[in-house]
């Protein structure tokens, strides 16, 4: 993963420096110096042995663009990012799965249609185009929320006025990312549901006599929640990486922005330390839903 | 379902209603100003944004600036006077200046930035004061000495940082990774107590020590600057109040916003090009033999309906250029005739290939070299990261089908691009370049020194070499203006820009808001993001007052608070329903 991480964003041959100094009056000479502080002097070979050397000692570097250490980019925009991610994985798990429980248990009826087609617009729809056209009518033409960022510039609310400050501006963006994530739940929700409906335990658990919600709460979710874990793992490990789109469209400053604003350098030290915290998140979430299923599925033993 | 729906409502309307109840009325008066860059940096040592440059000219302040017309006007410094050789010059800083945290701006500051400058090599410095040495006389008077003889004296428009708060930085890593946010200048507004946070805004507050406010209470109290990822987003909130001013409003949107009466657009030229370039085949690689020949690239250029693209590209807010312009001042740009102008006549283009030997001798569409070899069909360089550029390619497809030269696409970062212009590896390519206010940064760029660097015509001319080595120690004016309008001519009759765009800066402001902005230059120029950008210290309130109001809606939030009961006691009897089926 280091190899790919390092090699990934050099396979086009760039010279950042070019970049940010085309059109500024600087001499040659200081251009050269700050090329050898970056180390971009040293052939690859070079260069991506330092990279491993640096990685393993926890240090990613000095970012080209802000010249501030990597780690310290990096942490100031998770808050952000956890926020605006985490609270859109949290809500589409939540409210995604209710819908799929609804349109799985009473399939073939006008709920499950309308829930099941309007889970699959919003999960198909662009999410810029979702943002935007929300932006449009709640914030510019109703005016109920701020156009973007996340708190209001230059406001010295503190404490609760802060907190609802930064809700308000949070409560777009964060629509919009539930919505978009939604179907997912749903859908899988809905067909492993189905899946359990024809098994012979529930026509006993009915047979015994138990109420069509008791059947359904007690005997037929338990199991059919099962790929929901992983579902719910699995997006849990993208919190990090961010919303690029949405993050965009709402000004959100959070990982997202930044992996797209060190694109455009390219700013190595920061692509690669982003990306090694997204790869590290995944990785650790689906170790999280491998120990749950452990404890969730009787069927998998511990070895 | 339907609680939750219910629940739904509830928290929309909360979310509303809270920030009206949150936004204290104070008497603060503030304009907001919203930008599509965001800052990476506030040292202005390095830092080289031009959303990071609009804080520091507000926030600080050099020996001289630029008035409206970019001529040289008192900064720091009320006066100054040169040696006749032009190598000195002795400047006097205003009598009881202070930076914003109280303490004396003296001779000291001065002579510690420039020598720092150069001793440390701050990559914003060491062009400007390489060649300079500077001693305190007094307190308030330094003399300051050129290595060479240099035009640009008495220019000392560099910003003088206050040595109080960056001599204790240490040494050059120590200077490079300051962050910039100590707030201390000695312009009209300074950088807030925790005014940069987040990537998203930039908050400033007047600076009451600031010399321009001659002792009266500043009119405005604070500039917020708001950085949108987004400008659909950033016209928005322009249209709704939320912000009082926009910076790089997109093309597509001035109708829209010219047909608001509270709001007004500015097209704002500041020397900015777009240019389509043919290599010129002084670098490394080479181009298609066929762009070697002058006459092929005036056809070419002949062959380019600019105003096309100025009607497809830019909504007909851009105009049409000669070629690049060596200074956001016009006086460094001589007149062209329109024999010498590409004027858009494909008929000319083709008359004058045909003249030049390059016919179509298979009768496939494309001219073939004067020996009937090697069709003419050329390497476009698409600059991924330049909105327009996709459809600039596109566009010279068509009108180069038309004389009968294909191209091919290559699509390309900026970075590949870069690279491939210094190794002369293209044939052409569209990018653009703004310039400063003196002529010899941009003019520097086309010397035979710079191939391999940024020449990025990859064409040199020994006369031109010539004038430029002239006119870079000339230190009369009006001799300097008539060296560079040689130098332009020259490099026009090269025909490697071959089609140019002078492109505006678009902003727009809301006239309900602020009223006195200041265009630099005076006759066209943009209002801010401007070389000073001197709009700031002259603004003054419509009308006098602060503007926005935040009162209170009792109403609203009684009614939220009335749903909120309902919704409660709503989800509370259903849980009640649950409890009594459970068995």
């Amino acid at each position: 993963m280091l190899c790919v991480n390092f090699f990934l964003f050099r396979v086009v041959e760039t010279d950042p420096l070019a970049n940010m100094f085309r059109g500024r009056q600087v001499p040659d000479e200081v251009i050269d110096r700050l090329r050898s502080q970056f180390g971009l002097d040293q052939p690859l070979g070079t260069q991506f042995l330092l990279y491993l050397k640096e990685t393993f000692s926890l240090n990613m570097g000095v970012s080209y663009r802000s010249r501030n250490e990597v780690w310290d980019e990096i942490v100031s925009r998770i808050p952000a990012t956890v926020a605006l991610v985490g609270t859109s994985a949290v809500f589409s798990a939540i409210f995604g799965t209710l819908g799929g429980i609804v349109a799985g248990w009473r399939r073939n009826t006008w709920k499950d249609h309308s829930i099941t087609s309007s889970t699959m617009v919003l999960y198909s729809v662009p999410e810029f185009w979702l943002g935007m056209l929300f932006l449009l009518v709640f914030a510019v033409s109703l005016g109920w929320f701020p156009i973007g960022g996340m708190y209001t510039a230059g406001s010295n609310a503190t404490g609760i006025a802060h907190i609802a400050d930064y809700l308000r501006h949070l409560f777009l963006p964060a629509l919009t990312l539930t919505l978009a994530y939604l179907g997912e739940y749903t859908l899988v929700t809905r067909s492993s549901l189905l899946e359990v409906m024809n098994e012979d335990y529930l026509t006993v658990a009915r047979a015994k006599g138990l109420r069509d919600l008791k059947v359904r709460n007690a005997h037929a979710l338990p199991n059919a929640l099962l790929p929901i874990v992983t579902l719910a793992a699995i997006n849990l490990g993208y919190i990090l990486s961010g919303a690029i789109a949405v993050e965009a469209v709402f000004s959100w400053p959070g990982l997202g922005q930044a992996t797209a604003n060190a694109l455009q350098g390219p700013d190595f030290p920061m692509l690669q330390g982003l990306f090694l915290v997204f790869s590290a998140s995944i990785i650790f979430f689906n170790f999280v839903s491998d120990v749950l299923y452990v404890y969730l599925d009787p069927r998998v033993e511990e070895v | 379902m339907r609680r939750f729906l219910v629940l739904a409502v509830v928290a929309l309307l909360a979310f509303s209603v809270v920030p009206a109840a949150v936004a204290q009325e104070d008497d603060t008066v503030t304009i907001r100003v919203g930008n599509t860059q965001d800052w990476e940096t506030l040292n202005p040592t390095w830092g080289y944004l031009v959303s990071e440059w609009e804080v520091w000219n507000n926030q600080y302040e050099g020996l001289t600036t630029r008035d409206e017309n970019l001529e040289i006007a008192p900064g720091l410094a009320e006066s100054w006077d040169g040696s006749d050789d032009g190598l000195t010059y002795t400047y006097t800083l205003r009598d009881g200046l202070t930076w914003s945290d109280g303490e004396p701006i003296t001779a000291d500051d001065v002579v510690w930035t420039i020598e720092t400058s150069k001793e440390q090599e701050w990559e914003n410095y060491v062009y400007f004061t390489q060649y300079l040495t500077v001693t305190a006389l007094d307190e308030r008077t330094v003399q300051v000495t050129s290595s060479i003889p240099t035009p640009q004296l008495p220019d000392m428009g560099f910003i003088i940082l206050p040595k109080h708060i960056w001599e204790p930085l240490g040494d050059a890593d120590g200077v490079a990774s300051h962050d910039g946010t100590d707030g201390v200048g000695s312009g009209p507004f300074v950088l807030a107590p925790d005014g940069f946070q987040d990537q998203q805004a930039v908050t400033m507050v007047a600076n009451p020590n600031w010399y321009g406010w001659e002792g009266e209470e500043p009119p405005v109290d604070q500039i917020i600057f708001r950085h949108f990822e987004n400008s659909d987003a950033m016209v928005a909130a322009l249209e709704s109040g939320e912000i009082d001013a926009a910076h790089n409003v997109p093309a597509a949107a001035v109708e829209n916003l010219e047909s608001n009466e509270d709001i007004e657009v500015v097209i704002g030229y500041q020397g900015t090009i777009e240019e389509i370039a043919v290599n010129g085949g002084a670098g490394p690689a080479q181009p298609h033999p066929a762009l070697l020949d002058v006459e092929v690239r005036r056809a070419m250029g002949h062959a380019i309906d600019k105003q096309a693209l100025i009607e497809d590209l830019w909504y007909g807010h851009a105009q049409e250029g000669v070629t690049f312009l060596p200074s956001v001042d016009r006086k460094w740009m001589p007149e062209f005739t329109d024999e010498e102008k590409f004027n858009f006549d494909p008929d000319l283009a083709n008359q004058m290939l045909d003249e030049g030997g390059y016919l179509d001798s298979d009768g496939d569409g494309i001219r073939e070299m004067p020996d009937g070899t090697n069709p003419i069909v050329i390497r476009h360089l698409v600059n991924t990261n330049e909105a327009l550029a996709a459809q600039y390619g596109d566009l010279l497809v068509g009108w180069m089908g038309a004389i009968g030269i294909g191209v091919e696409l290559e699509a390309m970062d900026s970075d590949q691009l870069g690279t491939a212009i210094i190794e002369g590896n293209y044939d052409t390519f569209a990018w653009g370049w703004t310039p400063g206010v003196d002529p010899d940064g941009m003019l520097s760029s086309f010397i035979a020194d710079e191939i391999e660097g940024w020449n990025d015509a990859n064409w040199v001319d020994e006369r031109y070499d010539e004038l430029y080595l002239q006119q870079i120690e000339e230190l009369d004016e009006d001799t300097r203006i008539e060296q560079v309008h040689e130098m332009m001519k020259i490099f026009h009759e090269g025909a490697t820009y071959i089609s140019v765009l002078e492109t505006p800066e678009i902003q727009a402001y809301r006239t309900d808001g602020f009223e006195g902005w200041v265009r630099q230059p005076a006759e066209d120029g943009p209002i801010m993001y401007s070389t000073t950008s001197p709009s700031y210290a002259a603004l003054q309130p419509v009308g006098g007052g602060g503007g926005d109001d935040g009162g209170v809606n009792w109403l609203l939030i009684g009614g939220v608070a009335a749903v909120a009961v309902v919704a409660g006691v709503f989800v509370a009897t259903r849980r009640r329903g649950t409890a009594d089926e459970r068995e």
